[in-house]
């Protein structure tokens, strides 16, 4: 059932990226040499803005910050000001910035855990596919193989999720979402009912089930797309904050490769590579630059 | 020699082109990447590993695991001394590593390299890759995120 339904929205979204591709979304000339169309080719980069945005579309495949480095680079979050609560949890959380593959209770380092949602598109939102049905969008990630629904069908969002009562919903990796068109170019995304085991940030920055992110993904031109997300959550932060701005460009090709977390690799990595290395949480970092791709 | 894939990820195709070509195309990305003077190769947990790279040559390959969160590299190396040892390093994820013209048949099993490591501080034969230099002489690198952009603009739209 799962596996039709993966298969029904992937050919629904192909469908709709192949109704998309226009002659103003060109790629880069990349010599004579015939690509195949099973292949992403990170480095063939779309070039120009295509011509005005479409209106009310945000369908197509998509190279997002991380996937090459011809990603317009937005702005990072804000620190978050914690509330004690807050503060509390976070100093139960052990980052791998500083304590490495050995010694981070990061669940999505040391067991493949979901990043779900926000960090999902914050840490890992290399690449996607948009797909609009009647009465949602779907985001189809590349990292993880995961998908999001965004209800438009005028739908309010739950009130109750994670709580006790027994009309409580279950809390969900990436959480329940409802999206409206601002206008012709602004889709504005509500989410909340967020699994409170999922970090926000990289540094473990902490929610609560009942958290509020809003996105604004707006589509910039043809070929270019940006997000601004801001979270608040007043049982974890004392004000809200942003969680950055995130541009993504077209791919030529519309087709993007495969990347899961899989246990057993991950296994096999903090076996014979992380765990040996060690945890150094007080030293230094030996060279700049490291952590923030997460390669 | 056999054919390498390695320029797949760099937008040419491998097939039917000779050594030579293949230089032509791959050693300026590279090289390029070293004049910077960057430091090369970095994630998370950089404490765990010492700050300059260790030079090895004549490691030989046993083992390479193309795979995620980081590919590994094992090989064998034959100190000064006469003692071997078994080494793992690691590089990045595949399809960052593919952006470096790294790919599934990079290496294999047999093939003689020289591994230049930054070598865990815990002593275990262990440690991050700055880079690699293979038979043919392709230097292969891994890299951090100071390293400036190499593929197109990295300013915003207005």
């Amino acid at each position: 059932m799962r596996h039709a339904l993966i298969g029904a929205m992937m050919a629904l979204a192909a469908a709709l990226v192949l109704s998309t591709v226009t002659a103003g979304q060109a790629a880069r000339p990349q010599g004579a040499q015939a690509k195949s169309p099973w292949v992403y080719y990170p480095l063939d980069t779309i070039v120009g803005d295509g011509g005005p945005a479409p209106k009310r579309d945000l369908s197509g495949t998509w190279a997002g910050p991380g996937s090459t480095d011809a990603i317009p680079r937005g702005a990072a979050a804000e620190r978050p000001s914690l509330t004690p609560l807050g503060q509390q949890v976070m100093s139960q959380r052990k980052p791998i910035g500083r304590f490495g593959p050995a010694g981070t209770n990061d669940p999505s380092a040391r067991f493949c855990d979901p990043l779900g949602f926000p960090l999902n598109f914050i840490y890992q939102n290399r690449a996607m596919s948009v797909s609009a049905m009647p009465n949602r969008v779907v985001f189809l990630l590349q990292f993880g193989g995961f998908w999001r629904e965004v209800w438009t069908d005028g739908r309010p969002l739950p009130a109750k999720v994670g709580g006790d009562d027994r009309d409580s919903l279950d809390p969900t990796y990436m959480g329940y979402s409802v999206g409206r068109w601002e206008d012709d170019y602004n889709f504005v995304i509500d989410t909340t009912g967020l699994d409170e085991r999922t970090w926000v940030l990289r540094d473990g920055t902490p929610h609560s089930v009942m958290a509020h992110v809003q996105e604004r993904w707006t589509r910039v031109d043809r070929n270019t797309m940006k997000v601004s997300m801001t979270i608040d959550d007043p049982k974890m932060f004392t004000r809200p904050f942003s969680l950055g701005t995130y541009y993504y460009r077209w791919v030529p090709n519309q087709k993007i490769n495969e990347w899961l977390c899989v246990p057993s690799e991950t296994l096999k990595y903090l076996q014979e590579q992380g765990d040996p290395a060690g945890s150094y949480p007080d030293a230094e970092s030996q060279r700049p630059g490291g952590g923030g791709r997460g390669r | 020699m056999r054919s390498r894939s390695v320029l797949v990820a760099v937008g040419v195709d491998g097939e039917g082109m000779t050594m030579n070509m293949r230089a032509h195309v791959f050693v300026p990305i590279v090289a390029g990447l070293l004049a910077m003077g960057a430091p090369l190769s970095a994630h998370h947990g950089d404490a765990a590993y010492a700050a300059t790279p260790k030079e090895m040559k004549g490691c030989v390959v046993t083992e390479f695991s193309w795979m995620n969160p980081h590919s590994l590299i094992k090989f064998d190396y034959k100190t000064a001394t006469g003692e071997l040892q078994h080494w793992t390093m690691e590089i990045g994820s595949p399809p960052s590593m593919a952006l470096l013209g790294w790919s599934r048949t990079t290496l294999r099993a047999g093939d003689v390299i020289t591994a230049y490591v930054y070598q865990a501080k815990s002593g275990v034969a262990v440690g991050r890759t700055n880079k690699v230099i293979l038979a043919d002489g392709t230097v292969l690198a891994d890299r951090d995120d100071s390293t400036p952009s190499r593929y197109g603009t990295t300013e915003a739209p207005k």
